[in-house]
């Protein structure tokens, strides 16, 4: 294990830029967000979580696949090839470490494998770092409900956890144990940082966020019986204004679209998010749209999440981080609807 | 004098029961618990039941006349309206959107509300900077007066400094924070196309990706689309999950049209919308 001073960060960062490329959190207008950072100043562990999740260093809001010209011959379109150098993404609460691993299923899991989530996550080392044990929730976060704890190293390479003025660095894989190592501007933690770095890892898991737990399978139950329940689910999205707010700040949404845009005779063939609370997303060339209700959409975006996961790879694709909760502009809480499901 | 919301909150639950105990109405819009006190949602009371989970306190920021076009037309709905919400509801009676005879405005004479996201006071800045309802059947609590009389384009003084090349700049460094999420489109309630232009593809207008050209488009045409029509209930900007200060563009159309045409939108049931009406007299000023 190794040590630093909390005010040193930015030697800590400069030494990662030098070794490739810096994802780190820095205050924003809004709030914070992970950035590639220019100046190791920015980096800024002051916060309690970012607005935007982290899976844009490896799932980009924009992706380009093929760069073409209208006038040129179809086959003289380029392929984006990613060059990458290595990547460390810095700061990463437990939650969005686990959330990772939830995409992964979506991404290089299933068979097909997506070549840019592939690359980006090979050269990506993640540094997780535990939610302060002062502050470990806001009021909107549900993540113990869902077996994440407060200081999980879980999904990390490198976990790393506030102590007094220190930051305690620990390596989780090999990969972390490597870089860990090579990184000289830290120095060897003593026993009590060690012990310290144990317990509040225990303690985190201890920890409750609002929501007991329920069994995944008995969620995933329940809200396929309501399925067809209409009643319920119209009453619990008469709210719900259908923005995409919820699912672009959701570390585990991951529904894209491919569009081609085009500016003169110079077109790129791209990868864009895209959101299942949106009209248009369903919408089928035939003019037939499947889910022009916001109930239903509100409907599918919840039984994915909790219950056609469930069925399909054995996890809930939530990690409960209360980002949309927080986010949405009228206050629509997901697992509060799971809940109230879960009394139906 | 300061706002007594436990007050409003039971005459809301009151006349609410009163509206669906007589079937005088068969949806009442107003507000109702959230995840917690701090958070309340917009709730559609249908039984009478229903009523228990009403609340009004001071972050009930959520104007309900948004949801007033998704109930099919001829509903009887009742809705509890804050100022600048009844200014949104007397525009969409003006479009058409709805008719008089199918509401029942439960009106909410209001200040001091407070951004649940933030918890600061929300004032003239962002929204229309008014005390009382423009319209309404019955008032839940007292009219508001004596407090200080603002005009809602005060917070525009710093903008109109800013000559034509600083304010592009400032448009595009702003614009380029959004991420397209369109959470200010569906929180206003004058944005009611369907589909919306940005989404349509033959001819495409904007593109999908947030990035400079693609969030201008959309969002310049979007300000454009409500000049004239804005009532400043500032729910766009307090949408926004970025923050991105869209009410400084509305409050600076809205201003101009007043200045031309002499009408603030939402103000009258008579009215026509400024851009709609044609009038011999009108002001040639976007000509010269």
């Amino acid at each position: 294990m190794k040590k630093t001073n909390f005010q040193d960060i930015s030697d800590l960062a400069a030494q990662l830029m030098g070794k490739g490329t810096l994802v780190a959190p820095v205050k924003e207008v809004a709030g914070f967000n992970f950035r590639e950072i220019s100046d190791a100043k920015q980096v800024d562990l002051n916060f309690y979580n970012t607005l935007m999740s982290p899976k844009s260093a490896f799932f980009p809001h924009t992706e380009d696949f093929v760069r073409y010209d209208k006038n040129k011959f179809v086959l003289d379109a380029q392929c984006v090839e990613l060059n990458l150098k290595p990547v460390f993404l810095f700061g990463v609460r437990p939650c969005d470490a686990k959330s990772f691993e939830i995409m992964d299923i979506h991404f290089s899991g299933t068979g097909a494998v997506d070549p840019y989530w592939k690359k980006r996550r090979e050269a990506t080392t993640i540094f997780g770092y535990a939610f302060d044990p002062n502050t470990p929730a806001d009021g909107a976060d549900f993540y113990s409900t869902l077996n994440i704890g407060a200081a999980d190293p879980e999904g990390s390479d490198i976990f790393m956890m506030k102590k007094g003025d220190e930051l305690l660095l620990q390596a989780v894989t090999p990969k972390g144990e490597t870089l860990l190592s090579s990184l000289s501007s830290l120095v060897d933690a003593s026993k009590d940082d060690e012990k310290y770095f144990d317990d509040t890892i225990a303690a985190g898991h201890s920890f409750k966020t609002r929501f007991t737990c329920v069994d995944e399978k008995v969620i995933a139950k329940k809200l396929e019986d309501i399925f067809l329940k209409t009643e319920f689910w119209e009453k619990i999205s008469d709210a719900c204004l259908s923005c995409g707010a919820c699912t672009f700040v959701c570390p585990t949404c991951y529904c894209f679209d491919i569009c081609d845009e085009t500016l003169f005779s110079k077109g790129v063939r791209r990868r864009v998010w895209d959101a299942c609370m949106f009209t248009d997303f369903t919408l089928e060339a035939s003019g037939h749209n499947p889910r022009t209700k916001v109930y239903q959409r509100l409907r599918q975006k919840i039984c994915h999440k909790y219950s056609f996961h469930v069925r399909k790879y054995g996890v809930i694709s939530c990690v409960g981080c209360g980002r949309c909760t927080r986010n949405c502009p009228v206050n629509i809480d997901i697992f509060s609807i799971v809940d109230q499901a879960l009394k139906e | 004098m300061s706002i007594n919301f436990k007050q409003i909150e039971d005459k809301l639950k009151t006349e609410a029961k009163k509206l669906l105990e007589g079937g005088k109405v068969s949806i009442v819009l107003a507000y109702g618990k959230g995840y917690d006190e701090k958070h309340p949602m917009p709730y559609v009371a249908r039984k009478m039941s229903d009523v228990e989970n009403m609340v009004f306190n001071e972050f009930c920021t959520a104007n309900m006349a948004r949801y007033l076009v998704r109930y099919p037309r001829g509903t009887k709905i009742a809705i509890a309206v804050k100022p600048a919400d009844s200014r949104a509801v007397i525009q969409l009676i003006q479009e058409e959107k709805i008719k008089r005879e199918d509401l029942v405005i439960l009106g909410i004479p209001v200040y001091g509300m407070k951004n649940f996201k933030t918890g600061e006071t929300i004032d003239s800045k962002t929204t229309c900077g008014r005390y009382n309802p423009v319209i309404y059947d019955t008032l839940l609590g007292e009219e508001v007066h004596g407090q200080p009389v603002v005009s809602p384009y005060d917070v525009l003084a710093e903008y109109e400094k800013m000559d034509k090349d600083a304010r592009w700049a400032f448009w595009k460094k702003e614009l380029d924070r959004c991420i397209r999420c369109y959470a200010c489109r569906k929180a206003c309630p004058m944005c009611y196309c369907d589909p919306c232009f940005i989404d349509q593809n033959k001819p495409k207008w904007g593109e999908k990706s947030p990035e400079s050209h693609g969030n201008l488009m959309y969002h310049l045409t979007r300000f454009h689309h409500l000049a004239g029509r804005c009532v400043d209930c500032g729910e766009c900007s307090r949408a926004c999950p970025v923050d991105i200060p869209l009410y400084l563009f509305h409050k600076k159309v809205a201003k101009e049209c007043e200045e031309m045409f002499g009408q603030a939108a939402g103000m009258k049931i008579e009215d026509k919308p400024a851009l709609v009406n044609f009038r011999v007299d009108d002001s040639d000023k976007i000509l010269e």
